[in-house]
Parts: C-alpha cells; structure tokens; sequence
C-alpha cells in the first residue's frame, strides 16, 4: 500500500515536472521556428542547437537538426546542412523521418553539383524504399539531379516514369529539341568553313571565317602555281592552317556555349518560375 | 475488507491530489529556474558544449550573457579565447586584459594577450608592448621573449643581434634558427641591376643569369637574327627592309632589358615567399614554441 | 617549393571547413546556372579594358582575326590582351617593352620548364602587374588560384 502511494507521488512528481519541461522544449522549438520563418538562419541554428542540448529524452532530436540542415541550406553551406541531415537521418524514429532526410541530402547534393553523390544516394534509396510515393520522388529527384549535369535526355527519362506528361519532363524534351549538335557543327566546319558558326547562328563571324579561308586557299594556290613554293607553303601553314583550324574551334565553341546558354535559361526560368519542388 | 481498504486508498489519494498540486507547483517553479534555457546558468553549460565543438561565436555570445550575472575567470579566458580562436585577436587582446590581475590565471591571460598581439599581425604593437609594458607574464618570460624574436623572421624590420636572437630558441632547433637568420639577413636575391645590365651586354645574359635559361637563349637568337637581316638588307641596298629589321631588332633588344630587369624581381618575389612560406610552417609545425593551454 | 605549395593548399580547407560559423551569415540564393568552363567567355569580359586608339586598334584585330583564328595563345592573358593592358596601365613607353619580352618568352619552345603558374582555364597564368618593376605588385600565384 504504501509502496504503492509511494509510486504514486514519484510518477506525479516526475509527470508534472516533465510536463513543463515539454512544455518548455516545445516553445523553445516554436522560438527556434519563428527565427527560421523570418529568415534569421544563423540565429535560428543557435535556438535549435540549445533545444537539443537541454533536450534530454531527445524528443525534438530528429526535428532540430532537420530544421539545421535546412537552415545551413538556406546559407548556401552544404557540407554542414548534409551533415545535420545525416544526423537527423541517424536519430528518425520511422521509415518515412529518414526518407525525408535522405532526400534532403540528396537535394543538397544537387544543389552543391555533386550530382554523381546524388545519384549514388537515390540508387541506394531505391533498393531501399518501394512505395510507389517514394519510387515517385526518387525518380522526380534523379530527374533534378539529370537536369544539373546538363543531361536531359535521362532527366525527361526520368521524369517520364513519374508520370508521361509531366511538367518537367516537357521542359526537358523542349530544351533537348532546341539544343544544337556539337558533332554537325564541327563536321560541317571541316567541309565548308565558316557553316558550323553559321549553323549556330553566328553568321558574321562564320562569313568572315569563310573569306579568310576562301582568300588564303586563294593565295595558296596562287602561289604554287607560280612556283613560288617558299611563299605557298609560308601561307599555307601561317595563315590558312590557322584560319581552317580556329574555324573548326569556334564551331564547337559556338555550338557548346549555345547549348550551354539554352540549358541555363531553361534552368532560370525554373527557379524563377517552376511552382513546384525544387532543390 | 479489502474494499474498505480500496476506498481509504482512493480518499487518501483524494486528499493528497490538491496537496501535491499546490506543492508540486512550488517544486516545478524550482525546477523551472532548472531548466530555463536562458537563465546564466543555462547559459553558461550551453556556452561550455558550444566551446568545446568549436562554435566559438556563438558559444562567445552566451559567455557574454553569463558574465553580466557573474564574474568568473575562467570564464572570462574563454569568451576572450573565442575570439583569438575566430581570429578576431586584437578583441581578443582586449578581454584578455581584464584578467591580468589578482588571477590564478593572470600568467596564462597574459601570455595569451602577447600571442593574440603577435598572431594579429601587427608586429610593431606586439614588439613595443612586450618590451615596454608591465603586463609581463612571470611564468612565461622566455615564451614572449620567443615570439618576440619570431616576429623579425615575419616582417621586414632590422633583425636584432644574432647571439640573442639564437639563444632564445631551444638547443634541438638552434641550427635551424641560425639558418633561418641568415636566409633572413642575407637572401639569395639576384640583382635587377645587374640582370639589365648583363642583357644589356649581350642580349639575354640577364636571362640567364637569373635562371630563365631558355628564355635567355631565346632572345639572344631572335637578336640575332634580326640583327643579321639588317645587315643583310642593308648590304643589298635593301635600304627600307634595314631600317625595319633594325627596329624590330632595337625593339627586341630594349624589351629583353626590360624583362630581365622584371624577371630578377619575380625571382626575388619567389625567394621572399618561399622564405615566408618555410617561416611559418616551421613555427606552426611546432605551435611557436607555446605551451598548449587547457582551459 | 612545390612541396610547400601542396602543403599550404591541402591547409586551406581543413582550416575553411571548421570557419562555417565563425563569421555571422546570411540566406544565400544559389544560382542554378551551370558554369562555363571555357576560355574564351573569362577573356572576353576583359575585353573593353584600355584607351583610345590601342583599345580601337585591338577591337579591329579581336574582330577580324583573333576571333577566328583559333586558341593560339599558351598564356593567360593572351598575348594582343597582354599588349593592350600593359600599355592602358604602364604607357606608351613601358607597354610596348614589356610586350617585347612577353612575346620572346612566348616564341621559347620551352617556357613549359619556367614555373609560370597555370591558371584554372589550364594556361600559363602570367600577368601584366607582374612586369611592372614594381615589387609590391607581384604576385605568386599558387597554381590553379591564379587570377580574378
């Protein structure tokens, strides 16, 4: 009987006190969101790093060093959001807590350009996790992480299994149709020079590529049919030789950094535009 | 009978319930002041885990508020030594001050005071203050008397007295010293003057002389050569196509000058840096001659 | 030497690493742009650097010809780049004579021996500030960190 009243106070006793003290962790948890809300990352670091110290049934573990990793994610410092991640992911109480965070990890793999750890990440995952949710976000992630190497073909690939006429993989498809061939533009550099820069649209510059080549190919053979080989032989290494050549350069040059500016805007205008997730 | 017993059990816990209510109010407001994250005491064990995972900014912030409520000296050091850590160090220099006296680790701050003035890079202040002041540290004389005579190996100041200036380091590194002072006071520069002067000569000797061998040998031949077809130009009555090789050749000429003139002083660049360099990975390698403090 | 420059650049991302939070920072917005790697976009945005006639002179020359002959140059800056900057920071006197030197070390066969230090876009990084016979402006760069 008395052992038993005995019990009796000690669980009130510490149910009470732990109550308040729940009670206490979770407003510093709503301070510590607040300060995330209006975008004071490093302060909001600070609260969330005090709740886990004085938090000792770990209760808001898993919760604080999401929220960190999220908040060194805003501060554009990924090695220290992936290492909170990792944390949170280490202390998830369920399947779904550490899916979260490996995505997130993944998110800001891609975001960092180390898409290859991103898609060792997402292959790992999918071994891991076969839901038909989560089969979806890992394809719509690879589909980001695609898009980041510059790949769209595999990224409208991706996409695609999601569902066939996704949002994104449309973007995709479109940007792969706009992008010029780097291979065409150099092969038809080689045959007529000045055609690779005209192809991407450079057409003065591939204009005066071709009178140079026209006027030295000229010159050239001017020359060795008057027998004058020293000078033949002169222009034909100084001067032509290194017109046709920089011309073959300057297509590929063209043709990638067109590719490389089509990509870009396409990627712009989804970080200004797209409504949904983004990395 | 064992209902009886039931019920008195229930009305005793009936009666004890506002009991421990009111009471238990009192003992959680105890606990309360336990457990509120911002009192000073609070304060002062997150601040501690903060230093101890080497977020010293922030763990400066919550020594900061710790010491409105209380004065503790080594507290203190720490909320000093976070910002010597941060690299802040004349803020550093200045905390330090506030526990140069009536300390148990006055000798410690003060030590800690010269190495912040010395690491903040301004090595006239860090010199005059550690010949001219009286903040000394007994404990730790020959420790600033070290860095002191480092600090002449990191700027370009007139290096005191050799025999001094070796005596103070231990025996093992004396060799190492000494040729540190003399690499110090006699560099293995190579002469502007003299390169230009040289190429000035013969063309592309200051070249050479500075170690750029091939660009040396390089403007000797294209000199040459220029000088060659002006004077064959001008033998053939060529009048027009001498005076431009000549040009060109003068041009050359001049502009080899120049370059060695230039290229001597890129080579005393390298030399400097790479004396700098060996400087201080030397002296880091063995944390300048300090002890490690633990607090 | 080289060892010591290996050294100091295996140095500096420890030290970065553990600096995250030493300084107090704010949200930054992370552009999603891919860079460009190549040579020739670093170059171009240092294409309206010099003065009058010069300036104009290589503009026809950069339109014309180095445009579309090719990459010839081994050096960062290349050496017309070279000339225009040197003459727009030092004159008409000392810019064509530091022109002069930098055009015989780039007839040298060998100017892969000298330790010039290769700048990222993978060339000789050389710049003018280092031919100025002023000491203070030279700088070593360690390699792969040369340049803007």
């Amino acid at each position: 009987m008395i052992k038993l009243l005995g019990k009796l106070i000690l669980f009130f006793f510490v149910s009470l006190v732990s109550v308040q003290a729940q009670y206490q962790l979770s407003s510093q948890f709503d301070y510590a969101n607040t300060l995330f809300k209006t975008g004071n990352y490093f302060d909001a670091i600070t609260e969330y790093k005090r709740l886990i110290f004085f938090d000792s049934t770990k209760t808001f573990f898993y919760r604080s060093s999401f929220q960190i990793g999220k908040c060194y994610k805003a501060g554009a410092k990924f090695d220290e959001a992936i290492k909170y991640f990792s944390i949170s992911e280490l202390n998830a109480s369920d399947d779904f807590e550490r899916f979260d965070s490996k995505i997130e990890i993944v998110r800001c793999n891609i975001l960092r350009g180390t898409t290859s750890r991103a898609h060792q990440l997402l292959n790992e995952m999918e071994l891991t996790y076969s839901g038909n949710d989560s089969k979806d976000s890992i394809n719509y992630w690879r589909g980001w992480a695609y898009m980041f190497e510059d790949d769209w073909t595999s990224a409208a690939a991706s996409f695609a299994k999601i569902n066939p006429n996704h949002e994104l993989k449309l973007i995709c498809n479109r940007v792969e149709k706009d992008k010029v061939s780097v291979t065409f533009a150099t092969v038809i550099s080689y045959i007529l020079p000045g055609a690779g820069q005209i192809y991407t649209g450079n057409f003065l510059s591939g204009l005066l590529s071709l009178g140079w080549n026209v006027l030295s190919a000229y010159l050239t053979i001017n020359a060795f049919n008057a027998e004058r080989i020293f000078d033949g032989i002169a222009i034909l290494t100084l001067i032509w030789q290194r017109f046709y050549r920089g011309n073959i350069q300057n297509a590929a040059e063209f043709a990638e950094s067109k590719n490389i500016d089509i990509a870009n805007s396409a990627l712009i205008n989804l970080q200004k535009q797209f409504r949904g997730a983004k990395p | 009978m064992n209902r009886i017993f039931y019920y008195s059990n229930k009305l005793i816990l009936l009666l004890i319930m506002p009991m421990f209510i009111t009471y238990g109010d009192i003992l959680c407001q105890d606990s309360l002041k336990e457990l509120d994250l911002f009192s000073y005491k609070s304060r002062l064990k997150f601040g501690n885990h903060l230093y101890l995972e080497k977020d010293y900014l922030r763990a400066s912030y919550e020594f900061r508020e710790y010491l409105k409520y209380e004065d503790n000296d080594t507290i203190r050091f720490k909320f000093a030594n976070c910002f010597y850590n941060i690299g802040r160090y004349l803020e550093a220099a200045d905390n330090f001050k506030s526990i140069f006296y009536n300390s148990t680790i006055q000798d410690e701050s003060r030590l800690a005071y010269y190495k912040s003035l010395f690491f903040s890079g301004d090595f006239n202040l860090f010199r005059n203050s550690s010949r001219n002041e009286i903040y000394l540290p007994e404990k730790y004389l020959s420790e600033v008397n070290r860095l002191y005579f480092t600090s002449f190996l990191m700027d370009n100041s007139v290096l005191p007295d050799t025999a001094n200036f070796i005596s103070a380091f231990p025996d093992s590194n004396k060799n190492d010293i000494r040729n540190f002072y003399i690499q110090k006071k006699f560099p293995q520069y190579k002469s502007p003057t003299t390169a230009a002067l040289l190429s000035s000569v013969i063309p592309g000797l200051g070249k050479i002389y500075v170690g750029n061998i091939t660009d040396g040998l390089t403007s000797f031949l294209v000199t040459g050569v220029l000088t060659f077809l002006a004077i064959d130009n001008f033998n053939h009555k060529h009048s027009f196509r001498g005076w431009l090789f000549t040009g060109l050749g003068a041009f050359f000429y001049a502009g080899n000058i120049y370059g060695s003139a230039a290229a001597a002083q890129i080579f005393n660049a390298g030399v400097k840096f790479n004396f700098d360099n060996n400087v201080k990975l030397y002296f880091e390698k063995r944390n300048y001659f300090l002890p490690e403090n633990n607090l | 030497m080289i060892k010591s420059i290996i050294f100091c650049l295996l140095l500096v991302p420890t030290l970065s690493k553990a600096q995250t939070d030493w300084v107090k920072w704010d949200a930054v917005e992370v552009s999603y742009k891919i860079s460009n790697a190549s040579s020739k976009n670093i170059i171009t945005q240092k294409q309206n650097t010099g003065s009058g006639i010069i300036s104009f002179l290589r503009n026809i020359y950069g339109f014309f010809i180095s445009e579309l002959d090719g990459d010839n140059c081994p050096f960062y800056p290349s050496c017309s780049h070279f000339f225009v900057q040197a003459i727009s920071e030092s004159g008409m006197i000392k810019g064509p004579l530091m022109f002069a030197d930098r055009f015989i070390r780039d007839l040298n066969f060998f100017k892969g021996k000298n330790s010039y230090p290769i700048h990222r876009i993978g060339k000789f990084y050389d710049p003018v500030s280092n031919y100025t016979l002023n000491e203070q402006m030279i700088e070593i760069a360690l390699s792969g960190n040369g340049g803007d």
